[in-house]
């Protein structure tokens, strides 16, 4: 099934190209070098090197249990691996464990179930502002704007608990687009999600990167591979492959 | 002789409740403060220690889940044995000079809540969903308000933690009859003046301090369900 995205992401990147941002685009923004990851004994994966681009949108395919998830949770910082040397914004990252505040506070990981904090939507969505010490009624701003681009305004005052998938999805997204991260990391966002549901999601996805995230999903989805503009990445035997 | 015991010293007990007999009174409070203080005093360090070995990983983790868990099987008069023995004048704690006073009911409540409230907040954490710990985590939650988000959504189980904390330090008779002596105005409990008044054959005043004891029970899980706020059901919403 094939459903038509009036945003794509190219569109998105190139509208206003001009010359600086053509060059920010050439940056990279987060480059790894030997990333090993173990569960026991057994090697889940050995990558030689991972290199995000600024601006840059990437899908990230392989099989399931070939460790798409977990290479996003190393990559946000929620598991720990073997790495040789990470660059981010062209500086070398010395100690990666614990995970520095710097990257903590550029890259963001969404789960494949968001899961929502028991008090209420525009909480949700302000959390991590608030964590970042930003005032009161600039987060009460922020949060509105945010439920406004991610549909969900109309959830204000609804428990939590009782949002469908899409909209703790929706939620999510809104949650880590507030932080205005360098780099977002989405695992399967459209998983479990048919419809509207998953066409309100993949909608916002662009958007994402014209706000100036760069953004790695792990899915299957083909519609979202298939966005234009978007990078491939394969998780295969170990390895990762760029296509 | 009385036909009716219990009926008998039911009805002379509320008429002891009613008339404000000030003895009465005075165990009541007794019991409620230092209950109430050796809990408050407990719950900090435990909630947190229950926390922290839920959420870690470390050498000898399983052996301090395990050594909680037992300490819920420790009788309470063996407890108070031990505190005796360190509080008795010739005891490393002898110093202080709580045997046989408020603050050693209050020591001793304290440690008899302890594994109650680590135990039942290890469980509380443990149970919870890994990705509320997580999502605070990756949207840049320090440590310490990573701790207060988890707790916040375990609050349930915190709250359980703290009730059956509760409802051990109040019910619990060998501690406070060891440490504290059961003197008349000073460290004289509900549950230790019951064992008393029984042996006297007094039964009235001791069924009304059980009534007390009932009453103190249902107020405080009635006042920390109000603070808990709504619970969903298990079931959801079927």
């Amino acid at each position: 099934m094939s459903i038509s995205i009036h945003t794509s992401i190219s569109a998105a990147v190139y509208e206003n190209e001009n010359v600086p941002l053509r060059d920010e685009r050439r940056k990279a923004l987060l480059g790894v070098r030997g990333l090993r990851k173990r569960h026991g004994e057994r090697l889940l994966f050995d990558i030689e090197r991972i290199e995000i681009a600024t601006h840059g949108a990437y899908v990230l395919t392989g099989i399931n249990g070939a460790g798409k998830s977990t290479l996003l949770r190393v990559l946000g910082g929620l598991e720990r691996a073997e790495i040789d040397s990470l660059r981010f914004q062209c500086d070398d990252v010395l100690r990666v464990h614990p995970y520095p505040r710097r990257l903590r506070e550029a890259i963001v990981y969404v789960h494949q179930h968001p899961i929502l904090f028991s008090t209420g939507v525009a909480h949700n969505i302000g959390y991590g502002l608030a964590m970042r010490g930003v005032a009161k009624d600039e987060i009460a701003r922020i949060v509105r704007e945010a439920m406004d681009w991610a549909g969900v305004a109309h959830l204000e005052g609804t428990d939590p608990a009782l949002l469908s998938g899409g909209e703790k999805q929706r939620v999510a997204l809104a949650r880590a687009k507030v932080l205005q991260p360098k780099l977002l990391l989405l695992d399967e966002p459209t998983s479990n999600l048919d419809g509207a549901a998953r066409e309100q999601v993949i909608e916002l996805i662009p958007t994402l990167v014209e706000a100036g995230s760069s953004v790695v999903i792990a899915c299957h989805d083909r519609d979202l591979i298939g966005l234009p503009g978007v990078q491939r990445m394969k998780l295969r035997d170990g390895r990762l492959e760029y296509r | 002789m009385m036909e009716l015991p219990l009926v008998d010293a039911t009805l002379n007990a509320f008429g002891l409740l009613v008339s404000g007999d000030a003895d009465l009174w005075r165990i009541i409070w007794v019991s409620l403060k230092t209950s109430v203080s050796g809990l408050l005093l407990a719950a900090p360090p435990a909630i947190l220690l229950g926390y922290l070995v839920a959420m870690h990983r470390f050498r000898g983790r399983r052996i301090a889940i395990w050594l909680a868990q037992a300490a819920l099987s420790l009788p309470t008069v063996l407890i108070g044995l031990l505190l005796y023995l360190l509080l008795s004048r010739r005891g490393p704690l002898g110093d202080l000079q709580w045997l046989f006073s408020q603050p050693g009911i209050v020591f001793g409540q304290c440690v008899v809540a302890l594994p109650v409230l680590v135990a039942f907040t290890l469980a509380a954490v443990q149970g919870l969903d890994p990705r509320y710990a997580e999502t605070a985590v990756a949207l840049g939650a320090s440590r310490w308000r990573v701790m207060l988000r988890v707790l916040h959504e375990g609050r349930f189980g915190v709250m359980a933690a703290v009730l059956s904390g509760f409802g051990r330090v109040i019910s619990e008779v060998g501690c406070a009859l060891m440490v504290g002596g059961n003197i008349e105005g000073q460290t004289r409990t509900i549950t230790t003046a019951i064992a008393l008044e029984t042996s006297k054959g007094e039964f009235a005043q001791g069924i009304a301090l059980g009534i007390v004891l009932v009453a103190l029970a249902l107020l405080m899980n009635g006042a920390l369900m109000l603070l808990q706020g709504d619970a969903h059901s298990a079931r959801g919403h079927l």
